[in-house]
């Protein structure tokens, strides 16, 4: 996990890395938004070039991404079988594949389309902006809304995700320390529950713990210094381009 | 006055066990102390009432002649503690954020936290990893980056919790250095160790805990020779003085 490049921030010197936060997450979401509306294909490619050129705009690492992307392949895999075989109506021409129907197959590209560049628009966005930000614009986002206490849920967020891959890293280590010691000699579920759930709890209680004691050691306080953004006219023109991707996705969607 | 002063001061776990009992002690600004004690014997306790992490059952610390309770925030401005395990202590993403952490709490202007987190990486040295994940860092890099970040709170006396662990000796003489260079520029400096044999020569003080209870307090060279019935190894050999127990040649 701790090797992992995949949804993690990677520091690059890039236009997209330092891009004001706010407008940076405002293009996603568009993005995001996009993705979900759009219906033809056309959309999905543009959609797809677009990441493609942020992916390498952003300068993150090509081939480790893909390779950790495996896991999505195979969905997209099981899905677009599925979709093509059961959904009924008209055999392709010119391909006799039994059962597979033409407008399973679209439904099921469509859903690939759809899935890729979600994950993609996760990546750009994850591997481009650290943690900081990403709760600094929530806190900008929020602050507005009256009885919100936006420093205090920006923290909790914060604490998830930073909690999450330290958790990951030491149960690998847990159950790594338990093979060592023989854990699957036992056939017992329960008792192997026994060994390696539990223990886990009562870390992830521990972490958690021993996380607010060090935030409390250097005085963690609410009143606390808020972020400064400065967007640049480069950062406006991403983001109005997102918007016109939007747009068009939205007028063409019938056509 | 004294900077830091303990009275009484006694800790109670829920379950029964006496964490520390009956601490008086007095450290007066400037001050290089080194407390030393077997595993057990309450050293990390003792510090971590010091900032405020932990509330006494009895008795009270006073920072400046002021009971810390009454503003915890400052008491853990002016009191800096780097954990025993720094990765216990790590709460940011990034090196750079995890420095920025403390005067972002004292909610000091964003450009003055920048200039803090670069001067506070460039004293430690650790400029070139700013934007590196502090868990992936070599355990040497990890307690300098912990000093760093409670550097960057600016506070007057400084509280190491067994520095030294699992480092190899270039990382020992670093820290010991890093140490000594912040002494210098006037921290009072705390530092918990049963490992004397490493700095002992620069420290003006020894306190020796055990079982929970200061047992001996003075120079060096008076407390040093009594310091085996305590569960700490005598760090002199034959013919050895004091001023000789350094890891810096
Ligand atoms: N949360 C706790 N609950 C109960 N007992 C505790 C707790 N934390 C510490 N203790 C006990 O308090 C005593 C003092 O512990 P402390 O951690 O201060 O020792 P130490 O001198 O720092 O030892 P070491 O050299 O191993 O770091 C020990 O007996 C320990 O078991
Ligand atoms: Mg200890």
């Amino acid at each position: 996990m701790a090797e992992m490049t995949l949804f993690r921030y990677l520091h690059r010197d890039t236009v997209l890395h330092r891009m004001d936060g706010r407008l940076k997450l405002g293009s996603m979401l568009l993005l995001s938004v996009s993705a979900s509306l759009a219906g033809a294909l056309r959309h999905y490619l543009v959609l797809f070039c677009l990441l493609c050129i942020a992916l390498r705009v952003a300068k993150l690492p090509w081939a480790a991404l893909l390779k950790e992307l495996k896991f999505f392949a195979l969905i997209i895999w099981v899905v677009l079988s599925i979709n093509a075989t059961t959904i009924p109506g008209d055999p392709i021409p010119n391909l006799p594949l039994p059962g597979v129907t033409v407008q399973g197959v679209i439904t099921g590209l469509r859903f690939a389309g759809r899935l890729i560049n979600i994950i993609l628009i996760c990546v750009v966005t994850t591997g481009t902006t650290p943690l900081r930000t990403l709760r600094h614009v929530i806190e900008w986002c929020l602050r507005p809304l009256p009885f919100v206490p936006e420093v205090r849920i920006a923290t909790m967020i914060q604490l998830t995700f930073a909690l999450i891959p330290v958790l990951f890293i030491e149960f690998a280590e847990m159950s790594r320390a338990q093979k060592a010691r023989c854990l699957e000699v036992r056939k017992n579920p329960i008792k192997r529950m026994y060994y390696t759930v539990l223990p886990f709890l009562e870390q992830t209680l521990h972490r958690t713990d021993q996380i607010v004691e060090a935030m409390e050691a250097r005085g963690y306080s609410e009143i606390r210094t808020k972020a400064a953004f400065k967007s640049k006219t480069s950062d406006w023109l991403i983001f109005t381009l997102c918007l016109f991707v939007f747009l068009v996705i939205v007028f063409t969607k019938r056509g | 006055m004294s900077i830091i002063e303990t009275q009484d001061l006694t800790h109670i776990f829920p379950d029964g066990t006496v964490g520390i009992e009956q601490i008086n002690l007095k450290i007066n600004a400037g001050e290089f102390v080194i407390i030393a004690g077997a595993n057990g014997s309450g050293k990390t306790v003792f510090a971590r009432h010091l900032n405020g992490l932990l509330t006494p059952t009895k008795g009270q610390v006073l920072l400046d002649g002021q009971p810390i309770t009454k503003n915890l925030i400052e008491a853990r401005k002016k009191v800096g503690l780097v954990f025993q395990d720094p990765d216990r202590q790590f709460v940011g993403q990034t090196v750079a954020e995890e420095v920025a952490f403390g005067p972002e709490n004292l909610n000091l202007p964003p450009a003055q936290v920048d200039s803090i987190v670069k001067a506070s990486l460039a004293l430690v040295g650790l400029s070139r990893f700013s934007h590196q994940s502090p868990r992936v860092l070599s355990g040497g890099l990890k307690r300098k980056l912990a000093i760093a970040g409670v550097l960057a709170m600016k506070p007057q006396i400084i509280i190491l919790d067994e520095p030294f662990t699992g480092l190899d000796y270039p990382g020992v003489v670093q820290i010991l250095q890093q140490i000594l260079r912040l002494h210098a520029a006037g921290h009072t400096i705390l530092l918990i160790t049963h490992e004397l044999e490493k700095v002992l020569a620069h420290a003006g003080r020894l306190v020796i805990f055990y079982q929970g209870r200061l047992v001996a307090d003075g120079r060096p060279e008076a407390v040093v020779h009594g310091v085996e019935r305590y569960g700490v190894r005598m760090p002199l050999r034959k013919g050895e003085e004091v001023k000789e127990l350094s890891w810096l040649k």
